[in-house]
């Protein structure tokens, strides 16, 4: 039975092969290249420029971007693959060229292709260089064949985009409140267009009254006169556009009886204008009101008059839906459902910045041309555009993540630790909803995530189940044409809402299409039935949505949704034909030996791709045999989990969270991150110098490339306590397999300098710093000694901390300084780069290159190899994490009559209350596996079964449950339990104690409070915080408690006057002490206090409180 | 051979003074190049754990203790690729060599007594290819590679691997790339103060030597610790 369901894989395989994991990223980034920069430009179409002696337009034509460069110093360019920017930290863009034409008198008289910004380069897209490279060739160019790309390279730094959730735009979603204590009914709709959102809301009240929140407007306003200015006079009229069902129309009478007193479209505009506009022109009122009605009122349906139609019946609609959710013939629509939902990706987010950078960019031209006068022309046209501003406003909202309007952390350094870390970062999804609110509802794993969103990985704590992750079956949908879609639906004899009869307004189904109502059919579940047999045969868009609803109670409308647009998620699905499922085992192995990608099972109808509404309207089959009655099958269970929680062998054996914790420590093991060592330029870097192949491993490890870049080893893993050596998670490992390699890895840290230039000339110079002149901040020649003649520190030299890298010295901060008598010349400063100071390693790689702004640049990479020691975290693919607590002697540790001796020893009460049984399948299959010298499977639902690993085991010799006697190797005797062994593969963490060790006994202060400084990398202190200071009041230990809070702290001496209380002061050149306030009379005496105390009596003083000091003599 | 064995034990044996002395015997159930299986008799658990653990990684034998290298352009780093020439294991002949910390020399490199230096040259290669174990070229005719197809790295065109090793003798207690066996085990019969002993040799010394060497540093080291004993 376990075949069947396995043999589906390849399906799942080919899509994430063929499509790549960040597929999301660059659909959505190619299609804003393609589409959305395109439409931005067209909005704005042409620019006037209102000069008073010759008026002319400037009219925008097409765009094109060019390849990836960058403008040196001088002036000339570089065309550049990302490798070059990651080393020479510089951004990865490509100049957009804008085709600009000036207008007069509707002629065209000159037109150019204008450079009017740089455009970041989404690595791997469609504009960046490197898509259509070989595999050899991406190697010849420094890149790793297996990078996913779909991040961008910022200032030399990679950036990513996480998915952004948001609500559907132009959904009417209708919900029910309370306001105290009273239910009220709202109706929201986000109405949208690229970058661009207005929100809608009806309320309807508890009198029944329904009124409009609209954008712009301070005020209520009825929604039947907001229905009658958009043109509907009659009353019938209106309540025909909400609905022709009696009981439906009844509820409107409040709203009728409200809005009587405005009986016309002209009253209903003027009865707007003056509620927005009050106290202004009548005449201005009215051009509000309409600009309003037309601009800010549903945006998404257009933004011209002939336009108010289709607005008031999309009003009159939203009024339908509140008054069946009141009548409760329809429920409130859940926020959380995902086909609510959409995911906004880079071009999404994008097309948003580039919006506001090019208007203002016009807006800058046109200033620029209407002051300047005369000059006209393309040439000054050109020397107008200032492509700075959107390449700067593009540059830096990527680099920090500031996507303006309080919007930050829209960007991300690009998690780098392992390969796995990298592919969860590029399928994050975040939730906008603030995490500091509980918003329990929207942290709970909804049914519709299936198949879309991990159940597993997310992280714990604040963000807790706001931050996704994509699951690898989920597919994001792309822009589908809705004007084919339209075509097509009246082709299938859907009538146009305006000429729809009163019957079929009754019996119809409405049909919407991305949440405009197109017109009415008469068959609605027909039509969606044809529809989707269009899309099965490939005749509409793959991802164009299909949902029907159809409530069971007579008179409530039923409707048909069609979706078009981008950021839903989709998943595969089989279709089923009578009882059977339509991929045939012949497919599956074409699909298997490539013969036919997954494309075509798409094509032909065999697999489709569900929304989550539409999968509202499916009934879906686990398996083949229990198909009855069912539309669709699954196509894989284990592509439910995403990628985090895709490494985890039998994750259905574990207790939920622990895989959930897994899926987060993951992302923290080091192993083969890069086959790029020599030319990775992060900052921070580990590699494991012997990572293997995990022995128990799951489909998607294959699938996502984690066997070729893995991050662990298999161990011997024995559970069973070492002296108390495995106490409290710890774990024992053997000495004998750390020093034959076990959880080794190097520690790679990159140190940078760069040579600058300073307005009047001067520069930063590379030297070895001279003792002999005058340098400021001179370190002694000690830490030089390294340094070659260039002032860049030799390759393969053993350093320690403080040692400089890299020699450097810099003018002056400030001239003033500079005295031209002085007999000293000006003093140059030393901004040498040093080790950090509790950091040691050998030189591996110096690098010189050139900046963006010209200079010299060094880059000097440091590696130290790191043995495991005490104190290093390590953990199973369980979420069992534990601290090295022993390096035990081979000698001393148990072993097996056949004479294998554990690597790892684990203490037993790590397992009973944490249900982690899929640490002990994946040892014991371990164990099988390696009897057999083959991989065996662990993947989620479908791995081997532990009966099969059992008889493995049989044959092999070994006991089926995986126990065996063990010696002890310290007495030679046998434990008086069998000891359970198998193999698991363990992952060594990032968090070293090479990293965090520090202790201090007297050391650096901070220069404002004189107290010791705080953190391991300033050499400081560890803080004796309130509570321990409670501890001491509590015992009455107050020696020393003065010793840690002042003494061993920031004890200083002050003179105070016993007069009058003040801080007084000791005068060296009259050899006497001053009280500026009691003059003569002052008495003045020394006292000990905190510095801090000080400081606060000045701040005091500072404020014009006179803080008194009532002094006495100790007794 | 097995007469020298059982009357090398023995002489160990009864200078002990603690064991049944007629029950005292040594018998081989099984040997080959690899692996050796003998059968104590009469000798107490914990005498026979240390012989075990004597075994294991008590015994001197060669492996690479410092590098110096003089070209490495490969894609390993230094230290990882000395780490792999210390995994090595060198045939080891204790009739010739002492420890460097026994030897006569007393100085930091060794001398002929306690060291040996090995080579690689790999010139430059046209190919990728794979540089092993039977480059590692030893100045003596005995202390080389246990075997020639050992991978130590893959050099691509234009890398180049150049370095000298030098081997010392050093037991397995101080650093895993001493260990005498990979496999010591006791296990026990049916019998009282009966245990079989199996060792996998490493490679560097003959099974039948490590046990016979393991009896003489437990015998030597009971004989220490009885003058320490004395001493006090």
């Amino acid at each position: 039975m376990t075949k069947v369901v396995t043999e589906r894989w390849p399906i799942i395989y080919d899509i994430l092969k063929r499509e790549g994991i960040a597929r999301q990223h660059l659909n959505s980034y190619d299609d804003f290249l393609e589409r959305g920069l395109q439409s931005i430009i067209d909005e704005v179409a042409q620019i006037d420029i209102e000069n008073a002696e010759y008026p002319y337009k400037i009219q925008l034509g097409k765009l094109k971007l060019q390849q990836p460069r960058i403008m040196e110093l001088d002036g000339s360019i570089t065309h550049i693959a990302p490798r070059e920017a990651r080393l020479r930290n510089v951004s990865y863009s490509s100049p957009i060229m804008l085709e600009a034409s000036v207008v007069e008198d509707g002629k065209i008289l000159e037109s150019r292709f204008i450079h009017v910004g740089d455009m970041p380069v989404m690595v791997r897209s469609n504009a960046c260089v490197l898509r259509s490279f070989s595999e050899q060739k991406l190697v010849e160019n420094g890149e790793d064949p297996n990078d996913p790309g779909g991040y961008f390279v910022i200032n030399g730094s990679e950036r990513v985009i996480v998915g952004l959730e948001d609500l559907s735009y132009n959904k009417i979603i209708v919900d029910k409140e309370t306001v105290g204590g009273n239910i009220v009914f709202k109706a929201k709709v986000y109405s949208s267009i690229v970058g661009y959102r207005a929100k809608l809301e009806l309320v309807m009240k508890h009198d029944g009254l329904i009124v409009s929140r609209i954008p712009g407007s301070p005020v209520d306003i009825p929604v039947i006169t907001l229905m009658r200015a958009l043109g509907l006079e009659s009353d019938k009229e209106i309540a025909i556009a909400v609905s022709p069902v009696d009981t439906i129309q009844d509820e409107l009478e409040a709203s009728f009886e409200k809005s009587g007193e405005v009986p016309t479209s002209k009253d209903s505009i003027v009865y707007i204008s003056k509620r927005i506009a009050p106290g202004m022109l009548e005449e201005f009122q009215i051009k509000r009101a309409e600009t309003l009605l037309d601009w800010g009122l549903l945006p998404h349906l257009g933004k011209n008059q002939d336009n108010r139609k289709e607005k008031s019946q999309f009003l009159g609609e939203a009024a339908c839906k509140l008054i069946e959710l009141k009548l409760g013939w329809v429920n409130p629509d859940d926020k959380d459902h995902y086909g609510n939902k959409v995911i906004k990706f880079a071009g999404q987010m994008l097309a948003d910045l580039f919006r506001t950078a090019f208007r203002n960019l016009v807006r800058d031209m046109k200033y620029q041309l209407e002051r300047s006068g005369q000059k006209r022309g393309i040439n000054a046209v050109a020397a107008a555009i200032r492509p700075g501003i959107v390449t700067d406003k593009l540059n830096n909202a990527l680099a920090t993540g500031n996507w303006g309007r309080g919007r930050v952390g829209v960007t991300q350094l690009l998690d780098r630790t392992n390969y796995l870390s990298t592919i969860s970062h590029l399928r994050r999804v975040q939730s906008p909803l603030s995490r500091t609110q509980p918003n329990f509802e929207a942290r709970d794993l909804h049914p519709t995530h299936f198949g879309r969103i991990c159940p597993s990985e997310t992280p714990e704590g604040s963000n807790c189940g706001l931050v996704k992750n994509l699951a690898l079956s989920a597919i994001i949908s792309v822009n589908a044409s809705s004007e084919e879609i339209i075509e097509k639906l009246y082709d299938l004899g859907v009538t146009y809402f305006l000429d729809a009869k009163i019957e079929l307004k009754r019996d119809g189904t409405r049909v919407f299409v991305d949440g405009k109502l197109i017109g009415y059919a008469k068959d609605g579940q027909k039509l969606a039935e044809s529809l989707r047999e269009l899309r099965r045969h490939s005749k509409i868009h793959p991802h164009v949505g299909i949902s029907m609803h159809q409530p069971n109670i007579k008179g409530a409308t039923k409707r048909l949704y069609v979706n078009c647009n981008a950021g839903r998620v989709l998943r595969p699905l089989i279709i089923t034909k009578d009882n059977k499922s339509l991929l045939t085992q012949d497919l599956v192995e074409k699909v298997k030996k490539r013969f036919l990608s997954w494309s075509d099972l798409i094509r032909t109808g065999i697999i489709e791709l569900i929304d989550a509404n539409e999968e509202e309207n499916c009934y879906i089959a686990i398996d083949q045999e229990k198909i009855k009655k069912h539309t669709h099958m699954e196509v894989f269970s284990s592509a439910i989990l995403g990628a985090g929680a895709s490494i985890i062998p039998y994750p259905e054996h574990n207790q939920s969270p622990r895989n959930t914790y897994q899926s987060a420590m993951a992302k923290q093991s080091l192993g083969f991150s890069t086959p790029l060592m020599n030319t990775s330029t992060y900052v921070r870097q580990h590699l494991m110098l012997y990572p293997q192949v995990p022995i128990v491993t799951t489909k998607a490890m294959g699938l996502l490339g984690l066997e070729e870049r893995p991050a662990g080893q298999n161990c011997v893993v024995a559970v069973l306590p070492f002296d108390g050596y495995n106490i409290e998670d710890a774990i024992v490992l053997s000495k004998s397999s750390v020093e034959r390699g076990l959880g080794r890895t190097f520690f790679y840290r990159i140190y940078e300098a760069e040579a600058k230039q300073y307005p009047g000339g001067m520069r930063d110079k590379f030297e070895i710093p001279n003792a002999e002149e005058n340098i400021r901040g001179f370190k002694g020649e000690k830490v030089y000694r390294l340094l070659e003649e260039d002032g860049v520190i030799a390759a393969e030299s053993n350093v320690r901390g403080g040692d400089i890298l890299i020699g450097k010295t810099s003018p002056p901060r400030f001239m003033e300084e500079y005295k031209e008598f002085e007999i000293k010349g000006p003093y140059r400063r030393d901004t040498s780069v040093g080790m950090r100071p509790s950091e040691s390693g050998v030189i591996d790689t110096v690098v010189m290159t050139q900046s963006h702004e010209g200079g010299r640049m060094y880059k000097v990479r440091v590696r130290d190899m790191r043995l495991p020691e005490i104190g290093d975290k390590f953990a199973s693919r369980h979420g069992q994490k534990g601290v090295l607590g022993l390096l035990a002697n081979n000698e001393d540790l148990p072993y097996t009559s056949e004479g294998i001796v554990p690597d790892v020893l684990i203490n037993p009460h790590a397992f009973p209350s944490r249900m982690t049984v899929g640490m002990f399948m994946e040892s014991i299959t371990g164990k099988a596996a390696a009897m057999r010298g083959t991989q065996f499977d662990g993947s989620a639902f479908v791995g081997e079964k532990i009966d099969a690993v059992k008889e493995v085991l049989g044959s092999a010799g070994f006991k089926y449950s995986g126990k065996e006697i063990m010696y002890d190797g310290r007495t030679g005797r046998t434990f008086p339990a069998e000891v359970f062994v198998g193999l698991v593969y363990y992952q060594k963490l990032h968090h070293m104690v090479a990293d965090k060790i520090h202790a201090r006994a007297r050391g650096q202060v901070q220069m404002l409070t004189k107290q010791p400084t705080e953190g391991r990398a300033r050499g400081g202190g560890l803080r004796f915080g309130e509570m321990e200071r409670d501890c001491l009041i509590a015992y009455g230990a107050s020696m020393i408690l003065k010793d840690r809070l002042l003494e061993e702290s920031d004890k200083t001496e002050i003179y105070v006057c016993e007069r009058c209380g003040l801080v007084a002061y000791h005068d060296m050149k009259q050899r006497k002490f001053v009280c500026r306030v009691c003059g003569d009379k002052a008495r003045v005496s020394s006292i000990s206090i905190a510095y801090a105390f000080k400081l606060l009596l000045q701040e005091m003083m500072s404020l014009n409180i006179a803080p008194r000091l009532l002094i006495k003599e100790r007794v | 051979m097995v007469f020298i064995y059982v009357q090398e034990l023995a002489r160990f044996l009864f200078g002990l003074k603690c064991f049944h002395f007629d029950l005292a015997s040594i018998a081989i159930i099984e040997e080959d190049e690899q692996k050796i299986v003998v059968k104590l008799k009469g000798i107490q658990l914990e005498y026979a754990n240390a012989l075990r653990r004597m075994c294991l990684n008590g015994i001197p034998v060669f492996a690479v203790d410092d590098v110096v290298i003089i070209e490495n352009s490969s894609v390993f780093a230094d230290e990882a690729l000395a780490h792999r020439l210390s995994m090595i294991p060198l045939k080891t002949d204790l009739s010739r060599f002492v420890e460097p910390s026994k030897c006569d020399c007393h100085s930091d490199t060794g001398c002929s007594n306690c060291r040996v230096l090995l080579m690689i040259d790999s010139g430059p290669p046209d190919t990728t290819r794979l540089v092993t174990s039977a480059e590692l070229t030893s100045e003596d005719e005995i202390v080389k590679p246990v075997s020639d197809k050992i991978p130590i790295i893959e050099l691509a065109p234009g890398q180049k691997l150049k370095l000298e090793a030098y081997a010392r003798l050093g037991r397995g207690t101080e650093h895993a790339k001493w260990n005498a066996s990979n496999v010591s085990v006791l296990t026990e019969t049916d019998k009282e103060d009966e245990h079989i002993l199996t060792i996998e040799s490493s490679g560097c010394l003959e099974p039948s030597q490590i046990v016979l060497s393991g009896i003489n540093e437990l015998a030597n080291r009971i004989d220490d610790f009885k003058q320490i004993i004395a001493a006090l």
